[in-house]
């Protein structure tokens, strides 16, 4: 298992680079976050200190607001839902593009592009139309539908990916062994796939838990998610306010970024995801 | 031969239900929305059924928007680039504590929502906020704002594609068997030269993967650059939306949605086109 | 090895969700239970949406408690557009609306007028509409009911401010004379910035041709030496011309000092004041000619299911004590006459609750939100 370290040239530069990196994205990527941190205890930040003079009277305020609680449930409920329903009905659309060949697959490849290229501004009546023919208004697979359509990029263009670089041989062997096609994708090609398919439900994930404008529309008034709210809190209260509830909906983030920081390391990634 | 027909029906059989979805959701939609700028309006001025996109295209401030929203994302997707390879390659092939810390770390704006995330910028880069207080106590009073304008915009989209970037680049480096790159040095190539005839080309899918989903994805955004843009130029995905909204025009605003589809779409055009002739030349 | 890892993993994430899928799907749905739910939609900023989440909607449903209410707040109109679309949209589908009851800016009220969108209301309907004076129900078309009104004021820091201007002219002179202490937010994202730019464009431009409900767009050619006299402004203000996003935005750099003087809606800058959130040497005063100032009005969609809970809810809007409650938590106008209020109130308001100026009509203000991004912001 040896790696090209000479890669990066001598052992010293090779430190220095490192930690002068590990410095500098630090730096870039905590600091926004810790700023806010700080925030969220401050009574009051006058400039130029460096420190604010701390508090907790925020949280007081911000804490006695019900509708937190409710959005959180709504979205942690509707986005992993909308990831599931996608994987299911992309996953083998995915292994269709990279194995099969029919007529006007390149097209078909390229239109789920469409999905987050054409701005949606554009759709509302008509997407509220046909929710409210379907009953599909203020309901909770409303909500997921509209999430739904974030993530078909995602979830079709990286298994799309993914399975294309999985060795045929090795399919190919199991059914010369006698498995059935079913058999041979789930027990031979799935596991293989599984890292880089984890990859694009994480970001369909992130995509669906985002997804704002859409959501307003179909989930008002019953079904309000993080985003829609989060609008109104980080732009109409003072300062404080806004990173007090900016750390409060980061919290289910972070728990999901400490759970799935062990399978999201580029080793593991490799096993499969060649493209 | 009827294997191929039935692989071949099977094939769209299986790409059917993601594709219903998207018709009834997003083409469908989109089509009413075109044909409906492809109507002049009762007091145009003249009954050509692109009077719109005529309109559009002479006012001064849209193309302006146009173009504008153009050059910020070419220029964040660039920066995210030239970020998120070096980083990549030195998560590929470096196995220290440091590296260690460095993958964990770079995956933080993953999990962050894009509104805090534009709201932390703010908060840091804004006069007065953290960095300015900082360079402050440096001695630097006077420097460019870095907040409410392009350059806002640009390290706030950096800051949030820094870990997809990283994560698709390092995947497709992952997939590079080490021996090719023990081979390059034997031949006695050096880092560069490894670089650019071996992991470049054969990670060249990976790469076309990134600038496409992120052009795209940054081109249409709205979030960061209605947060923390400035007030004039503005992005399309504001431009948009003000228009819809704030200014009464809709058939305005839907012609700019099908002129920024164009463009989007053009762009991921040349990768299919890439991706095509790769798998030809395989 | 590394495969049963990954197999457990995803295992547990696709039970996990399933249970997620299952809870989601039958909680709680919107429909009508008993209790009747009144969905009220409010567009605003934060402290409307504590008047009517802490104070008018708890009153309202003790004193009726046959009636549930599920407030919906939309933050600087984000989402009205999403709002209208919904309403047209049932109505559209041929359905009921979800939306009972909804407070939005007057453009959206015009816009749906012709579509038959909404209730007229009438003194049968609501029999408190007779408090209302006339003028402002005639200024909707009796399609919106105010029930709280406030004008936009300057806010001036008096320990910086010695001689705070009084006219738009000297307002005009002192921010030239103190360039990058005075600002006004982006029009598109509050009340407070759109007041002032329109002052400007009536210096210019009779007020009254404005105002009607006639529209034409050749009379906006008056608008232009209004956009000069603001883009030359431009360098004076704060943070080299930039406009901030919303009301609270510019409040906060009040609070913050780093300007001095400010457009601010009375009833936020009073509110602001008595939390403590603005300095105590911030004044308000209303200039001569005064900016403008309107009442918040409420819509009822005619599609609602709901119709007798929201006249009864509109009906108790315009009583003494929801009034009184007006005037306590957001330090607004009443929407009724004032000879309706107790004089301690008549005295309290007398400082700021001159007349104030109108608002154009809705396509004007549209236009003119639109000219002043190309003309001011966009450089001409």
């Amino acid at each position: 298992m040896t790696r090209p370290a000479w890669f990066w040239g001598v052992g010293a530069l090779r430190r220095a680079v490192g930690i002068g990196a590990l410095l500098a994205l630090a730096a870039f990527i905590l600091g926004p976050l810790a700023t806010l941190l700080v925030w969220a205890f401050a009574g009051t930040w006058l400039f130029p200190n460096l420190l604010p003079e701390f508090s907790l009277r925020w949280w007081v305020y911000v804490l006695t607001n019900a509708d937190v609680s409710k959005a959180i449930r709504m979205s942690a409920l509707s986005a992993p839902t909308a990831t599931l329903l996608s994987a299911l009905v992309c996953i083998p659309a995915a292994y269709a593009f990279a194995r099969l060949e029919f007529p006007g697959k390149r097209v078909l490849l390229l239109s789920f592009l469409s999905a987050n290229a054409f701005p949606k501004i554009g759709l509302y009546v008509s997407i509220a139309t046909l929710f409210y023919r379907l009953n599909l208004m203020d309901t909770f697979t409303g909500v997921v539908l509209i999430q739904l359509v974030n993530t078909l990029l995602f979830m079709i263009w990286i298994p799309t990916g993914t399975f294309r670089g999985i060795n045929t041989n090795l399919e190919e062997a199991a059914r010369d062994a006698g498995a059935g096609p079913l058999r041979t994708f789930f027990q031979i090609t799935l596991p293989i796939a599984l890292p880089g398919l984890i990859v694009a439900a994480l970001f369909a994930f992130i995509a669906a838990f985002d997804e704002a404008q859409g959501s307003l529309i179909v989930g008002t008034p019953n079904h309000i998610t993080m985003p829609v709210l989060m609008y109104a809190l980080v732009l109409g209260y003072p300062q404080p306010v806004g990173a007090v509830f900016s750390v409060l909906l980061s919290l289910p983030s972070v728990i999901l970024l400490l759970i799935t920081q062990r399978y999201l390391r580029a080793g593991y990634l490799a096993a499969g995801y060649s493209l | 031969m009827s294997g191929g027909w039935k692989r071949g029906a099977l094939g769209l059989a299986l790409v059917l239900p993601p594709l219903l979805v998207l018709a009834f959701l997003v083409i469908l939609p989109a089509i009413t929305a075109v044909v409906a700028t492809l109507t002049p309006a009762p007091d145009a001025t003249s009954t050509s059924r692109f009077v719109n996109y005529a309109e559009v295209l002479g006012t001064r401030i849209l193309r302006t928007d146009i173009a504008f929203t153009v050059v910020v994302t070419l220029i964040a997707v660039a920066v995210v680039f030239c970020l998120s390879y070096p980083l990549a390659l030195y998560l590929r092939f470096t196995k220290t504590r440091v590296a260690a810390l460095l993958g964990v770390l770079f995956m933080v704006p993953l999990f962050v929502p894009v509104v805090i995330a534009s709201f932390a910028m703010i908060t840091f880069l804004v006069g007065h906020g953290l960095v300015s207080t900082v360079l402050y106590r440096l001695g630097i009073v006077q420097f460019p704002s870095l907040v409410y304008n392009a350059t806002g915009i640009v390290l706030t989209q950096v800051w949030v594609n820094i870990p997809f970037a990283v994560l698709i680049l390092g995947a497709g480096l992952q997939a590079i068997d080490d021996s090719l790159i023990e081979g390059a040095r034997d031949v006695g190539a050096g880092s560069l030269r490894t670089f650019f005839s071996v992991i470049l080309p054969l990670n060249a899918t990976s790469t076309m993967i990134t600038l496409t989903l992120q052009f795209i994805g940054v081109f249409g955004s709205f979030t960061i650059p209605y947060l923390v843009g400035g007030n004039a130029p503005q992005m399309l995905g504001v431009t948009m939306t003000n228009y819809l909204t704030q200014y009464l025009r809709r058939t305005e605003s839907v012609t700019m949605a099908v002129i920024a589809f164009i463009i989007a779409s053009v762009v991921g055009v040349i990768y299919v086109a890439s991706v095509s002739r790769r798998e030809r030349r395989a | 090895m590394r495969r049963t890892a990954w197999g457990r993993a995803v295992t547990v994430a696709v039970g996990v969700t399933l249970v997620a899928f299952l809870i989601g799907a039958t909680g709680p749905t919107a429909g009508a239970q008993n209790p009747t739910t009144l969905n009220v939609y409010i567009n605003g900023d934060t402290n409307i949406f504590d008047l009517w989440n802490k104070t008018l909607l708890p009153a309202f449903t003790k004193h009726y408690p046959q009636y549930r209410a599920n407030f919906v707040p939309l933050l600087h109109g984000e989402g009205s557009q999403g709002v209208f679309d919904k309403i047209l949209a049932a109505k559209q589908a041929g359905r009921p609306t979800d939306v009972d009851l909804w407070e939005t800016q007057p453009s959206f009220v015009a816009q749906g007028a012709p579509q038959g969108l909404w209730v007229k209301l009438t003194n049968s309907l609501i029999p408190n509409l007779s408090r209302v004076p006339a003028q402002k129900l005639e200024a909707e078309d009796y399609y919106g009911m105010p029930y709280r009104g406030s004008s936009v004021v300057i806010a001036y820091n008096s320990a910086f401010v010695k001689n705070p201007p009084t006219t738009l002219d000297d307002l005009l002179a002192w921010i030239k004379a103190n360039p990058g202490k005075f600002t006004y937010c982006d029009p598109n994202t509050g009340g407070s910035g759109q007041a002032f730019i329109v002052a400007v464009v009536y210096k210019f431009a009779q007020m009254a041709q404005y105002t009607g409900s006639a529209y034409d767009p050749k009379a906006e050619s008056a608008w232009d030496p209004a956009w000069q006299l603001l883009k030359s402004l431009n360098s004076s203000m704060y943070n080299n011309g930039f406009h901030p996003n919303g009301n609270v935005a510019v409040l906060q750099l009040l609070s913050q000092q780093n300007v001095y003087i400010a457009p601010v809606w009375s009833d936020m800058g009073t509110d602001y004041l008595k939390r403590g959130l603005l300095p105590k040497t911030v004044r308000l005063e209303q200039i001569t000619p005064p900016l403008f100032g309107g009442d918040s009005t409420v819509t009822a969609p005619l599609g609602s299911a709901h119709l007798e809970g929201t006249f009864t809810l509109l009906n108790w809007l315009l009583t003494p004590e929801a009034q009184q409650m007006v005037i306590n938590a957001v330090s607004g106008y009443p929407g009724v006459d004032w000879k309706y209020m107790p004089d301690s109130v008549r005295r309290q308001f007398a400082d700021v609750a001159k007349p104030y100026a109108p608002l154009p009509n809705a396509k004007y203000l549209a236009d003119i939100l639109r000219l002043w991004h190309e003309q001011v912001a966009g450089g001409g």
